[in-house]
């Protein structure tokens, strides 16, 4: 008897242990819906309220109002979609070559191809800056794109997958007269889907948050992806009474991101634990 | 290196293994996208970097037109005091980053995989989906967290009888407070990549010490944490590499002030370059940057391989 009430003291701790961990992430999401949801005047009252008295899409309509919000949707979609799709043709491409070749310097390479991934894109703007400008691609889409069409993790994370495919699978495709290039889209491709999957979400959520490069490379407004515009909205976070505007906007630009990882999250997750642990 | 269907390999399996001619050349065909991009977008750029931190240049003008300085730039950023500030304060960042998140992704890590209750399903999917959000979008609903008076933490400690806590617009605590929204956005990554290194230890490493009576924190600490250490050690690393390069919520919460207390290497570079035309200096701290990152991964690799 005592044992099982010792249990399931100890079960109700964790279990409130959880859900107190649980707040942490959870509340300051809940604080931008919420605020966002508030009236001007129940933002300024003192002490501020905590949950809205009367909830209104206002501040959504305002901040579609105020900003191009729509159209950086669009722009947004463009450079992380085309961004994503090179990320992933590259990296099976070479991933295959590392994982499945042998030819001279292949791991030298390899490991410089995935040193890259340690170094922060704030330590080549300058000069990324220069050379886009002078491919005349300074406040273009594809100048936004360019430098990030492939990447060093993706490399890594193909390889990893790739090296368990069977070589019998590779070999007997061969001996069916499959040309490499069909043997990776066909044979290779298919076998490698969630970490497809893992990669092409990265490298979304990536091209989708990055703010550093667009800031430095665009200049008009009509070409800004979603994370710069939002940040056009800065100057009204100074005044309390536009904070419903604000958090309506955050909230906006965090939806396709949240939402594709809620889609995909197991695979996700498992494809994460890969890069991490293994050898 | 022209690319010519017919000639695809033929050639026996064998070939395939042992570095042949055909194995060379679609080698060849797979990497070059990639290593051509790479080369032309990081590791070209990097050179240049070092050739322009030798000049003064202002991006306005033509590159030729940039003037020799030598290592002029460097030596004015020694006696920079800004600089040495921003380098301070982007030290005690990463540190105390790195110091705050490896403790915590352990700490969820053991609780999200050891303890058989429901809802941990829930806490993962919540942890991780900070790290997904927008950094701008996110920072932006911290400050409003962090809003003095107005802002819900400051409501919190009043019940507490706390007032006062300058949060972002004091500079001794907007540093810290930029650390505590790094760590809480992050810390969720690192507790994936923590429950993906225990599922690494063997099950009957724990089964002997349960048999020789050992208990839950006895097993942790004799069994789990050695086990983890390779975990640990990359953690750090990615840790270090991400805190390093934080920019976006420098941008959206402080600009670097109050009084440059949050004044960070990374914003320095893009401040002095896009704002100051001052795109030698940026390059020069980019370059020192990038030379004491690169000794700290190798410093962290090298502990890596020590522990294999």
């Amino acid at each position: 008897m005592t044992n099982a009430w010792r249990k399931m003291i100890a079960r109700s701790g964790l279990r409130l242990l959880l859900a107190l961990v649980l707040l942490v992430p959870v509340f300051p999401l809940a604080w931008m819906l919420l605020s966002s949801v508030k009236s001007p005047q129940e933002l300024m009252q003192t002490p501020p309220s905590w949950w809205p008295e009367q909830p209104s899409l206002d501040a959504y309509r305002t901040v579609f109002e105020i900003l191009p919000f729509g159209r950086a949707f669009g722009n947004s979609f463009l450079v992380a979609g085309v961004a994503t799709l090179s990320v992933v043709v590259t990296s099976v491409l070479a991933g295959y070559a590392f994982a499945k070749y042998r030819f001279k310097g292949r791991d030298t390479l390899f490991w410089v191809l995935v040193g890259t991934m340690f170094l922060p894109p704030v330590v080549m703007l300058v000069p990324l800056y220069w050379l886009v400008s002078q491919l005349g691609l300074s406040d273009s889409y594809l100048g936004v794109m360019l430098p990030w069409l492939a990447n060093g993790f993706g490399i890594f994370l193909m390889r990893q997958f790739i090296a368990d495919v069977p070589d019998e699978l590779i070999d007997a495709a061969r001996l069916d007269g499959a040309g490499e290039a069909r043997i990776v889209r066909t044979v290779v491709a298919p076998l490698v889907m969630p970490a497809v999957v893992t990669l092409s979400i990265f490298a979304f959520v990536f091209y989708w948050n990055n703010f550093l490069w667009p800031l430095s490379i665009l200049q008009t407004t009509e070409k800004f992806p979603v994370v710069l515009m939002l940040s056009q909205l800065l100057s009204y976070s100074t005044s309390v009474q536009y904070q419903n505007v604000v958090m309506a906007g955050a909230a906006v630009a965090s939806i396709p991101t949240i939402v594709l990882f809620l889609l995909t999250q197991r695979v996700f997750v498992a494809g994460i634990a890969r890069t991490g642990v293994k050898g | 290196m022209t690319i010519t269907r017919q000639a695809a390999p033929a050639a026996p399996v064998a070939t395939a293994k042992l570095g042949g001619p055909s194995d060379r050349k679609w080698a060849a065909i797979f990497v070059s996208p990639a290593v051509l991009i790479m080369t032309a977008f990081m590791l070209v750029p990097i050179l240049l970097t070092l050739w322009i931190s030798l000049h003064e240049w202002s991006m306005l003008t033509p590159i030729g037109d940039m003037t020799w300085r030598g290592l002029g730039n460097y030596a004015d950023l020694i006696g920079d005091p800004a600089f040495r500030g921003s380098m301070r304060n982007t030290i005690v960042y990463v540190l105390l980053v790195v110091a705050l998140t490896v403790p915590l992704a352990v700490l969820l890590g053991l609780l999200l995989y050891f303890p058989r209750v429901g809802g941990k399903g829930a806490v993962r999917t919540a942890l991780f989906a900070t790290y997904v959000i927008p950094t701008v979008a996110i920072a932006m609903v911290w400050g409003a967290l962090y809003a003095p008076t107005y802002g819900p933490f400051d409501q919190i400690l009043g019940w507490f009888g706390i007032s006062g806590v300058g949060w972002l617009s004091s500079p001794s605590t907007a540093l810290i407070s930029l650390v505590i929204f790094h760590v809480w956005q992050m810390v969720g990554y690192y507790t994936v990549l923590v429950v993906a290194g225990l599922t690494q230890i063997p099950g009957d490493l724990y089964e002997v010490a349960r048999v020789d009576g050992a208990g839950f924190w006895r097993q942790t600490v004799s069994i789990t944490l050695p086990m983890l250490g390779r975990t640990m050690t990359f953690i750090v690393l990615v840790a270090v590499v991400n805190a390093v390069q934080v920019f976006d919520p420098i941008y959206i919460l402080t600009q670097g002030g109050p009084a440059g207390s949050t004044d960070i290497v990374s914003f320095s570079i893009q401040r002095a370059a896009f704002q100051y035309g001052l795109a030698g200096q940026a390059s020069a701290m980019a370059f020192s940057l990038f030379i004491v990152m690169i000794a700290v991964v190798a410093a962290i690799m090298a502990a890596m391989r020590r522990r294999r």
